[in-house]
């Protein structure tokens, strides 16, 4: 697959996908701030809530666990780091290292990432990425007065998007190049190969270059201009759309404000 | 009208001219073919109709717009659609459709209206099945119709292409060009740069640059029927003249200014006195 690993988009007709861009968007965010705030009762509500939001859009949990899994040593090291370097009472006797708040941060700051990371994977796999685009575009608009280029950004972003499969094809025409006038990518020790590697990334930073100036041109000839611009699918939100999010701040205050009540 | 009077560039300033005093009118709704060697300017001419290059000297004038003018750029790029050699480049949308709004949004033109746009290029491309693909997924000939498309969406009066049909297998070749002349039937200028003569046959007319100067401009009848000169800058006529040519200099008679393998056919079976017979 010629496509970005993580988080790929899955086509699909779900509650979920159909929901507006911005919807998501804002959702992922609050819902950060509540994982990193919450503590133990929270994120037992929190984890009920993203497996909600799993079963909702239709993902399989396989797709999920594939996005998790190129950061599992990542999780594996948090977690480690915390349950042997965190002061406290000795779960054994044999290994003082290992304290009962060790392994309750290691699992909460865990917890933490992994919440995390399956909330983005839930939102990049149900939203396309020109709608995400032009969610965040829309949701930056407001702040074009403030200089800040809502659609310079989202032209920037998705072009960017457009070329990744094209850039990768062209890596792997390069390296086919190279083999086929006896270069060997294949053995050799990290150092090695990595040297090699630099046989490729030199000429494709090259082509990039020259990919670019060709796609200003082109651009120009079909009147790209900085600032304000139209689009096929203008968002707009429906009720279904405003419920939502209502819904959704709502029971993420709420989750928060739980901290609040007395024990 | 497109209109270049004593048109130089120099891409440096110490070197010879790309281009050297050239003057040309091309009026709407002509099929003009653009031939040359590698090298000869080709592209460097058309780059100055929708005005990505500015002619160091003379002028050029789009509908009365000079190129020279930068306010009226972006109309002068609206009028005149380019379509550039590799079309990996000049595809911007994550998706056919978002591709071909790209133009339209940039006019500022409402969703509905852009929507409208959308289809009709696609529809006329062909194209309308593969609307919501990944241009990544698409072959060689699919992408350069999604660029025309692009390029169509912004209803130019003139569309430039340079060698759209490089690197495309004969049906994908096929298919643009039957789109070129679908743009033509329609009134639009097409200006169609390329080193294939047997694609320009139908042309209503040819224009052969070499070492920065018009060599022929003219007919494709009456540019083809002077093979020699032709032959002297590196460019060839198609098979069919080429075989007239052959047969004549063997003492046959027969028509020296033949295009089409019906038009020899015709003179050949006039010649050997079987077949349908009759030539003229």
């Amino acid at each position: 697959m010629k496509t970005l690993p993580l988080g790929q988009f899955i086509p699909g007709d779900s509650p979920v996908h159909r929901l507006d861009p911005r919807v998501k968007i804002l959702t992922v965010l609050l819902l950060s701030i509540v994982i990193l705030n919450s503590g133990a009762a929270e994120s037992l509500v929190v984890t009920a809530f993203l497996m909600a939001a799993v079963a909702l859009s239709g993902l399989s949990a396989g797709r999920i666990a594939a996005a998790l899994k190129p950061l599992a040593w990542f999780f594996v090291l948090l977690f480690c780091l915390h349950l042997f370097f965190t002061d406290g009472r000795p779960i054994f006797a044999a290994l003082p290292a290992v304290t009962h708040e060790g392994l309750d941060r290691g699992v909460a700051v865990t917890w933490q990432f992994v919440a995390l990371v399956v909330s983005a994977a839930v939102l990049t796999m149900a939203t396309a990425p020109s709608e995400l685009v032009g969610g965040f575009e829309k949701l930056l608009r407001p702040f074009n007065r403030l200089g800040v280029p809502s659609h310079d950004i989202a032209i920037m972003v998705s072009v960017a998007l457009r070329f990744v499969p094209t850039l990768l094809e062209e890596v792997e025409r390069m390296r086919e190049a190279q083999v086929a006038r006896g270069a060997d990518f294949g053995s050799g020790g990290l150092i090695r190969r990595l040297r090699k590697m630099a046989t490729l990334v030199i000429p494709l930073i090259l082509c990039t270059f020259r990919r670019a100036d060709e796609l200003a041109l082109a651009m120009e000839g079909r009147g790209y201009h900085r600032g304000p611009r139209t689009y096929l699918r203008e968002l707009k939100f429906t009720r279904v759309d405003y419920a939502a999010l209502l819904a959704v701040t709502a029971f993420l205050i709420g989750v928060e404000a739980l901290r609040f009540l007395p024990p | 009208m497109i209109t270049a009077q004593h048109l130089v560039y120099r891409y440096d300033p110490k070197d010879m001219p790309v281009l050297d005093r050239v003057s040309l009118e091309i009026p709407e709704g002509q099929y003009v073919a653009v031939i040359g060697p590698n090298g000869c300017g080709k592209t460097t001419l058309v780059k100055h109709f929708n005005a990505l290059l500015v002619p160091q000297e003379g002028e050029v004038l789009v509908d009365g717009l000079s190129t020279k003018d930068a306010k009226a750029h972006r109309e002068i790029r609206r009028r005149v659609g380019m379509v550039f050699q590799n079309p990996d480049n000049q595809i911007v949308g994550m998706s056919v459709e978002e591709d071909v709004a790209f133009g339209p949004g940039n006019l500022g033109l409402a969703p509905a209206e852009i929507r409208g746009r959308v289809g009709v290029a696609l529809e006329t491309v062909g194209m309308l099945r593969l609307a919501k693909r990944a241009p990544h997924s698409l072959s060689g000939g699919e992408k350069r119709l999604v660029a025309i498309a692009g390029v169509l969406a912004m209803k130019p009066a003139y569309v430039v292409l340079d060698e759209p049909t490089s690197y495309l297998d004969p049906a994908g070749r096929e298919r643009v060009l039957n789109v070129l002349w679908d743009l033509r039937q329609e009134g639009i200028s097409v200006i169609h740069v390329t080193h294939s003569m047997e694609e320009i046959v139908d042309a209503d007319r040819v224009i052969v640059i070499s070492g920065g100067k018009f060599l022929r401009d003219g007919a494709p009848r009456d540019v083809f029927r002077d093979a020699d000169t032709l032959r002297a800058v590196g460019l060839s006529t198609p098979q069919v003249t080429e075989l007239m040519w052959r047969l004549r200099a063997q003492g046959c008679e027969v028509r020296p200014d033949v295009l089409s393998v019906e038009e020899a056919f015709r003179e050949i079976s006039a010649l050997v006195g079987t077949g349908t017979g009759g030539g003229r």
